[in-house]
């Protein structure tokens, strides 16, 4: 299929607009951030910073966005370690394993999707409490882990179910347990579901705000939108310059891990997520 | 071909196989993530449902009141003004979004030089943080102080967004636009896997037999992007029935009450001493968010 | 299988890890911005001298939101800042009615404004006084001859000069996008009103007991609907911003210290921002009363106490809890306490240069001229300041008339009991 020159400019021009369309609140967002304390936005070209990068500096001094990053870190591979392992076995039991069972644990997962989560509040607060795991990241990697689950377990059953039987029915027949046959062969090759889980839900952990309010509340556990949220309340208003350069420096490593995996991730979502 | 019908199940979740009736240890590999999730989720939404019948204020003694809390809440005129809000958002998102998401996709079909990256970019909304995202939106789009209203004055033009807080239709528009910026990337990935799946030889053979773009477009097209329309409506109805961040970090649902949703609503009732009645209203809007969703799949079930 | 055997180990080792406690630890849970990072050196020294305990802060910016949830599941901070009324109610505060050391150095009326109407006891210890009035412009006042005024006529006289002298500069500025300060504006005029016919006491007690006769908000010309009407005289000349629903605080400090605003309403906590943000500020501002705005009624200036502190209940720590207010509480800390809070200390033996001398000198000649009001928590607890905050809104942006406005306040008011 051939496409006509004209027709063709204009699509690369339409999409040149909705790309910078996407990309002005960054490129103001990095403007502020290089914007002279002094400066107010508007005077002179406002499109233009003064390139002050000492901003930067004095950003990552009065803000605690370097440690919170590390914990946000944690509990984003901790979460999605959990997730991916034993999201990755149900979906294999309830791919290979067609039970009454395993078709309640499968539709009961999915339905809770559709629950607003702030139901379960007070509930769950309580139950954190008694078990320690109020101001833990270990707490919050549980919590986390529970909130990916349906999502995890959702990519992984429909991605399993679409692999030929042979792969595992083989291993069966020689006798490997379950565990083994999931562990040795259906796990490597889960790899494209994996890729598309982490991005539709690691960015979700790692910007996580509801839940990382009420369980990590001490000031050395906090994570990266706690951080921000702390700092843009007592920095406000008048200190956009800081405010901006915290939030360049929280959302670069964002970007970066998004560029390594997103061809990955598109891969996995061609191959597996989407196919009638 | 792997993952072959990842989203038909959708539908219906468990497909009997004829083979996969075997029971063993293996059915029960399934147990640790149930686990996880009856004892963090099941179990506090089961003590959840029991607060919803009562009165608790959140720290005295609770009374039953039976469905009290579910009769009060139909009778108070703020609760039924954040349902429309919240309807009138979640329709206007889950339309756009998915328009845009599959203009965006057949815009970015066919190869070209620098896809990748466009790619990328249009997806990047995407991944920020809803807090820091709606601070730069604020500070875009506030009247006669944003960015925007000085960069139109420095640009000499007289386009103005005008006070839009202050006007119901603008504010909603507002709030939809920038929840559609943000999400439309997320749709669009989706809705383009969905494109690639499609077998060229079909669309081909369409040609050939000289169908115009417009009938390839309904009848090959369409129905073979079935699976992507439903995953892509499915949480885009999810998402926008329980919006939460952009109303906040934009109006904080006002003026007033004017753009409150219910999850802003059910958090303001949690926190204002009716916690029996703020669960009561959670698990409306599960009923609100259920029915849309049911139809929904009904609609682009596929024919077998 | 190696691989999981190690996963679990590990994931084992992690649990034990975190399990292990040794000290006495001392939660702190706080809602105020303006002093975490003191607090913090504070805590440092307290934690360096007493070997065995452990004070750890915390800090959240929605803290009257959280600490329900807390409450609610059980698990309270030792020491705590969040004080509401609901709380004494249940008894969740410890009774400090015995700490003879702390109240014998507080002014007696901050202890008075400390005391719960009901018990008669002390559940908190207020560290501070703020007040709350017009910050004005003297330079913009100066230049046109105004001086502050003491009635609504002249009030709306001085607005409408310096909107006439001063096309460029609001006369009133008010940041409605935040509705805990819209909150205030009834809490200090309206509900002030009140509070200065009958009294703080009397009018807190009305207020206990929905005392519907006294407080009469849904009268035609009671105080609710007299302020609307107010208010919408106000944005219908212009003589508040145009932008009052999408205004923030940080818009007002901007245009406050740029010149672009002469006035606006708050409390003393919003001086250290004005002075950070242009310290030539210090000899400009000048501090005036709410005007009388009823027939019967008197210039009003908010005085109350600020920055309490309270013990759980149910505390297993209260002698330690004990130990780190009383460190906290010495003359020496206040002192630094009160110069980062920018307000003045409610305790007798501590001198602190809160605020400019200039600027402390008038805010203490108004609290000498004007009716001195208190801040009453004695709400319903259904119906806090930032509900009443965006009622206001909605009178801003055309809901309501005046009439409508008081009858739908007073509903308000009486469902949230």
């Amino acid at each position: 299929m051939k496409e006509n020159k004209v027709f063709k400019a204009m699509r690369i021009l339409v999409l040149a607009l909705i790309c910078v369309m996407c990309i002005i609140p960054f490129y103001v967002l990095l403007v502020l951030s290089l914007n002279a304390p002094s400066r107010v936005f508007y005077e002179g070209n406002m499109f233009v910073p003064t390139f002050a990068f000492a901003n930067y500096a004095d950003a990552w001094g009065k803000s605690r966005v370097g440690l919170a990053m590390l914990n946000s870190g944690v509990i984003t591979f901790g979460t999605l370690g959990l997730t991916i392992l034993l999201g990755g076995m149900a979906g294999y039991a309830i791919a290979r394993r067609s039970t009454t069972y395993n078709k309640l644990v499968f539709s009961l997962l999915i339905g809770c999707m559709m629950i607003p989560g702030i139901i379960n509040t007070v509930p769950l607060y309580t139950l954190m409490r008694q078990i320690n795991a109020i101001n833990t990241l270990w707490g919050m990697i549980l919590v986390c882990s529970t909130l990916s689950m349906p999502s995890a377990v959702f990519i992984f059953t429909t991605f399993v179910r679409a692999l030929p039987r042979e792969l595992d029915e083989a291993a069966e027949m020689d006798g490997c347990t379950g565990f083994n046959v999931f562990w040795r062969i259906i796990f490597p090759v889960l790899k494209p579901a994996t890729a598309s889980f982490v991005i539709l839900n690691g960015f979700g952990v790692w910007n996580n705000y509801a839940q990382a309010v009420f369980f990590l509340q001490s000031r050395d556990k906090q994570n990266i939108p706690q951080a921000l949220s702390v700092f843009f309340q007592q920095f406000g208003g008048a200190k956009w310059h800081l405010m901006s350069a915290t939030a360049v420096i929280a959302i670069v490593p964002v970007v970066i891990i998004f560029l390594l995996f997103q061809r990955q991730f598109i891969e996995g979502l061609t191959e597996g997520a989407v196919k009638g | 071909m792997q993952g072959k019908d990842y989203l038909k199940n959708i539908v219906a979740p468990v497909k009997l196989r004829r083979n996969g009736r075997k029971r063993d240890l293996t059915e029960f590999m399934s147990l640790p993530a149930l686990l996880l999730f009856c004892t963090f989720f099941v179990y506090p939404l089961l003590k959840g449902v029991q607060m919803s019948l009562t009165d608790w204020d959140g720290m005295g003694e609770a009374t039953f009141v039976g469905l009290a809390n579910f009769t009060r809440f139909f009778q108070d005129s703020r609760a039924m003004g954040d349902i429309r809000t919240t309807l009138i958002f979640a329709a206007g998102s889950a339309i756009l979004l998915n328009l845009i998401g599959l203009l965006y996709a057949l815009l970015m079909e066919k190869p070209f030089h620098g896809r990748s990256l466009t790619r990328v970019i249009i997806y990047l909304p995407a991944i920020i943080s809803p807090l820091i995202m709606g601070y730069i939106w604020y500070f875009l789009l506030q009247p006669g102080r944003g960015f925007l209203y000085h960069a139109m004055e420095q640009l000499g033009t007289s386009f103005q967004l005008g006070s839009w807080m202050s006007n119901y239709p603008t504010t909603m528009m507002v709030l939809i636009f920038v929840n559609v910026w943000q999400y439309a990337g997320m749709t669009m990935i989706i809705y383009l896997a969905g494109l690639q799946n499609i077998p060229t030889e079909l669309r081909e053979a369409a040609m050939i037999d000289g169908a115009a773009p417009w009938q390839r477009f309904t009848g090959v097209t369409l129905p073979l992007l079935l699976p992507a329309i439903r995953i892509n409506v499915v949480t885009n109805i999810i998402g926008s029935l329980s919006v939460f961040d952009v109303i906040m970090s934009l109006t904080e649902g006002g003026p007033g009450y004017a753009t409150e949703s219910l999850s802003i609503y059910i958090m303001r009732m949690c926190y204002g001493s009716r916690t029996g009645y703020s669960t009561a209203v959670a698990m409306i809007l599960f009923f609100i968010i259920l029915i849309p969703v049911l139809i929904s799949m009904r609609l682009t079930r596929e024919k077998d | 299988m190696k691989k999981l055997l190690a996963f679990v180990l590990a994931l084992a080792l992690c649990l034990a890890a975190f399990t292990a406690v040794a000290e006495t630890k001392v939660n702190f849970f706080t809602g105020k911005i303006e002093t975490i990072d003191l607090l913090n050196e504070i805590i440092g020294e307290f934690n360096a001298a007493n070997p065995g305990i452990v004070v750890e802060q915390e800090y959240q910016n929605d803290a009257s939101s959280i600490i329900k949830v807390k409450f609610a599941s059980g698990e309270v901070p030792d020491v705590m800042t969040t004080y509401e009324q609901e709380f004494v109610d249940q008894g969740k505060y410890l009774d400090l009615s015995d700490m003879s050391d702390w109240w014998n150095r507080l002014i007696p009326s901050m202890r008075a404004s400390c005391t719960d109407l009901k018990t008669g006891n002390q559940y908190r210890v207020c560290t501070n006084m703020t007040m709350a009035g017009f910050f004005y412009n003297k330079e913009i006042y100066a230049a046109l001859g105004l001086t502050p005024a003491t009635t609504w006529d002249e009030f709306v006289a001085n607005l409408t000069v310096i909107k006439t002298q001063m096309p460029d500069v609001t006369p009133w500025f008010i940041f409605g996008k935040e509705a805990w300060h819209l909150g205030h504006l009834i809490e200090f005029i309206p509900h002030g009103y009140l509070k200065q016919t009958l009294g703080t006491l009397e009018c807190k007690t009305a207020m206990l007991n929905n005392d519907s006769a006294k407080l009469n908000f849904g009268a035609a010309d009671g105080c609710m609907a007299v302020f609307a009407q107010n208010l919408l005289d106000l944005q219908a000349n212009g003589l508040i911003n145009e932008d009052v629903l999408t205004a923030t605080s940080d818009n007002c400090v901007e245009a406050f210290v740029t010149g672009k605003a002469a006035m606006f309403s708050n409390g003393m906590w919003a001086l250290s921002g004005i002075l950070e943000a242009n310290p030539d500020m210090a000899d400009k501002i000048g501090f005036a009363p709410y005007p009388a705005y009823m027939p019967d009624s008197k210039p009003v200036v908010l005085c109350a106490e600020d920055s309490g502190y309270s013990i759980s209940a149910t505390s297993e720590n209260v002698d330690a809890a004990k130990a780190f207010l009383t460190y906290l509480f010495s003359a020496e800390n206040q002192k630094k306490y009160s110069e980062t809070l920018g307000s003045p200390s409610a305790f007798t033996d501590v001198d602190a240069n809160w605020a400019p001398a200039a600027f402390a000198a008038e805010v203490k000649s108004v609290l000498n001229s004007a009716v001195n009001i208190g801040f009453t928590n004695e709400k319903p607890a259904g119906f806090s300041g930032d509900d009443a905050g965006r009622m206001v809104q909605d009178l801003l942006a055309g809901t309501y008339d005046a009439q409508s406005f008081a009858k739908a306040y007073e509903k308000a008011w009486n469902e949230g009991f």
